[in-house]
């Protein structure tokens, strides 16, 4: 067994205890069932602002070390982090549609730049795809991936700085705002999910090495160029 | 090659160079989306007026960017690429079917992704009965904008700013769409009958199809 | 204007032509029979390329007349014939999204030539083995090859070849002149342009300047 598949296998063995954690713990009295959706919810977002701070990271590292590793780690960051922001969004959207009566709130400034926080970074992977060349396209996304990085703070203290419907922050310096079970569960369920988080790094910075590699040990290009059967032209 | 066999040919090599490079797809749905969220931040947070303005936001959107996905063959014309098709002993006219065909394809399903879209962020009151009329209304609008995005595209062949003059010169054009789609909506609420708004969309589109076929050679002509 | 003596493909008679409101070709003569090659020396902006345009049917004379495969330029009768016309330009001609395979398949089947015969096509240039590389991720010598493959599939009459040696290695320019060797042997004409008049004459019977819009023999 590769250490990708261990890391795996201990991640989804993680999963199933969390879900055990979510599924045990109380529920809140207003929201009925649906408090579980906790346990995802912030878990994703949580992990989306990680992976994107990452990126950054790994963007500011490549602009100074010019080291294709730094790159690497940037965009295996920043795909997960596109992921589950879409999950904390999905999440969070099917939460409003059962508790709100609505699946999205403009009174919620944290959803809003939530969304376009993941619509920068669906740019940047595109701005990576549309890049063939491996140095210019680390370039290029180092940059864009340091500036965006200025999205995380600002959906997580939007809260604070617009009238909205979502709850404040869960766990804030004068104590946490859910009984201590539930608090439990959904702390356990972040670390899985940080887990899971870094378990799928490592198999997708496994594969970027991969076809780094790959890319190494292929036939020069002129290689594939043969010369012509001139003799044949006339009849082909 | 028949001339249907042409215009299948380009449709099939359009849509598969928008499966690799995926313009339509990764780039334009998602811009497009971007900016439905732009409406509300810029009006202010006010839920009635969202749930009212939400349909008209996807049409005014619809054309805007829907003019992209319209023009982006057109982007990426040269004119060595434009000879070739010529001495290839391609149908002008067959051309401008295949990019109308492969064009509506790629509009259509970027006009779905925006109305589902549009549905989750802006929670429009929408009318009973409204899932049939708003696809025919919808489908027939991805025709004709895109119908109207290859000939402007024609038109501006070989161009400075082509794609700026292209969108100038689609955006009034596209009038008949925009009011004959959005008043569907409109009268399917009323209890109106939709009937004159899916026929003049109708007709619009057939009559930017004859327009497109008659004067293909011309503008082939006209853009050399 | 007469119809052409049987044989001739090409009978340009005082053609003149203007781009944006600008003369650019002036009282050209040229004819040509069956099975010649004739070179088109000048200088940059010379109007060589017009010229070649305009005798693919490409561009409508703004003055003159000029029939080309006995087809009125500027007539809509041109249109009978372009599928007999090949052409390298300045630039390739190819959907950079494309691989090399997937290019040729889709010119012959726009041509309504046979597909069967592209294997054997991206072997006699000699990219059977680079055939599924992306064209935006080859090299100009490379995407040249792919044009010459095309033409020796659509088999044209009338080639015409716009600074087609430039840039290229030795092998790709003898695949080049083997490409026109086979067109004067199976009776076309071939028009090449280039500002190089030492590479023209290696291939053509004669070569003329294009000077001042007139063509004129090159002494």
């Amino acid at each position: 067994m590769t250490r990708v598949q261990v890391l795996l296998g201990l991640a989804a063995i993680a999963m199933i205890v969390g879900l055990w954690f979510a599924f045990t713990a109380p529920v809140d009295a207003f929201q009925g069932e649906y408090s579980r959706i906790i346990n995802v919810h912030v878990p994703s977002m949580w992990l989306a602002f990680l992976a994107f701070g990452v990126t950054a990271f790994g963007s500011i590292m490549w602009l100074i070390r010019k080291n294709l590793r730094w790159d690497r780690l940037a965009e295996a960051s920043a795909e997960i982090g596109v992921l589950f922001s879409a999950i904390g969004l999905f999440t969070g959207m099917t939460w409003g549609e059962a508790v709100w009566g609505r699946a999205w709130d403009w009174g919620d400034a944290r959803l809003a730049t939530t969304a376009v926080m993941f619509f920068v970074y669906v740019g940047y992977l595109a701005l990576r795809r549309a890049t063939p060349d491996p140095e210019a396209r680390a370039r290029r996304s180092a940059i864009l991936g340091t500036i965006a990085v200025i999205q995380v703070p600002l959906v997580y203290f939007s809260v604070n700085m617009f009238r909205t419907l979502h709850q404040t922050q869960t766990i804030r310096p004068d104590g946490a705002a859910m009984p201590d079970e539930m608090l439990v569960a959904m702390l356990i369920n972040v670390a899985v999910f940080t887990f899971l988080y870094i378990a799928l790094m490592i198999a997708r910075i496994d594969v970027a090495k991969a076809e780094a590699s790959a890319a190494q040990t292929q036939d020069l290009a002129g290689d594939a160029v043969k010369p012509p059967l001139l003799s044949e032209v006339e009849d082909v | 090659m028949s001339f249907w066999n042409q215009a299948g040919e380009i449709s099939r090599i359009d849509l598969m160079v928008e499966r690799r490079v995926g313009d339509v797809f990764r780039i334009i749905i998602p811009f497009a989306i971007v900016s439905l969220l732009v409406f509300p931040l810029a009006l202010g947070v006010d839920l009635t007026g969202i749930s009212l303005i939400g349909p008209a936001v996807f049409w005014a959107l619809g054309i805007l960017f829907g003019m992209q996905v319209a023009l982006r063959q057109a982007a990426n014309d040269s004119v060595e690429k434009r000879d070739l098709y010529a001495l290839l002993g391609v149908d002008p006219a067959a051309r401008f079917v295949g990019r109308a065909m492969s064009g509506s394809v790629l509009m259509i399903g970027f006009l779905a992704a925006l109305l589902a879209a549009m549905i989750i962020l802006y929670s429009p009151g929408l009318p009973d009965g409204w899932v049939g009329p708003m696809i025919a209304a919808s489908v027939l609008m991805a025709i004709g904008l895109t119908e109207l995005g290859t000939l402007a595209g024609e038109v501006t062949a070989g161009l400075r700013n082509r794609n700026a003059l292209a969108s100038l010169i689609v955006a009034p054009l596209a009038l008949p769409l925009v009011i004959g789609a959005s008043q569907v909506l409109e009268a399917l609420s009323s209890s109106a009958g939709i009937l004159p708004w899916i026929l003049l969309l109708a007709a619009t589109d057939l009559a930017l199809a004859v327009a497109g076929v008659g004067l293909a050679r011309p503008l082939e002509e006209a853009s050399r | 204007m007469k119809l052409s003596p049987v044989g001739q493909l090409i009978a340009l008679d005082d053609i003149g032509v203007d781009r944006g409101g600008i003369p650019v070709l002036r009282g050209v003569n040229l004819n040509l029979d069956e099975s010649r090659v004739v070179g088109v020396a000048g200088l940059n902006g010379s109007g060589k390329t017009t010229l070649l345009r305009l005798i693919a049917t490409l561009l409508a004379p703004s003055s003159g007349a000029g029939r080309v495969l006995d087809k009125e330029l500027g007539s809509p009768g041109v249109y009978d014939v372009r599928d007999k016309i090949g052409m390298i330009s300045h630039t390739p001609a190819i959907l950079p999204e494309l691989t090399q395979r997937e290019n040729l398949v889709h010119f012959s089947k726009l041509s309504g030539a046979d597909t069967g015969q592209v294997e054997k096509l991206l072997q006699v240039v000699g990219l059977d083995e680079a055939a599924d590389r992306r064209a935006d991720a080859s090299s100009f010598g490379m995407q040249r090859r792919v044009e010459v493959a095309r033409l020796l599939m659509t088999n044209p009459m009338v080639l015409l070849l716009d600074e087609a040696f430039s840039g290229l290695d030795s092998e790709a320019q003898e695949l080049i002149g083997a490409l026109i060797g086979r067109t004067r042997s199976k009776g076309g004409v071939v028009v090449m342009v280039s500002h190089d008049a030492t590479q023209l004459r290696g291939h053509a019977d004669r070569v003329l300047n294009l000077r001042s819009g007139r063509l004129e023999e090159m002494s």
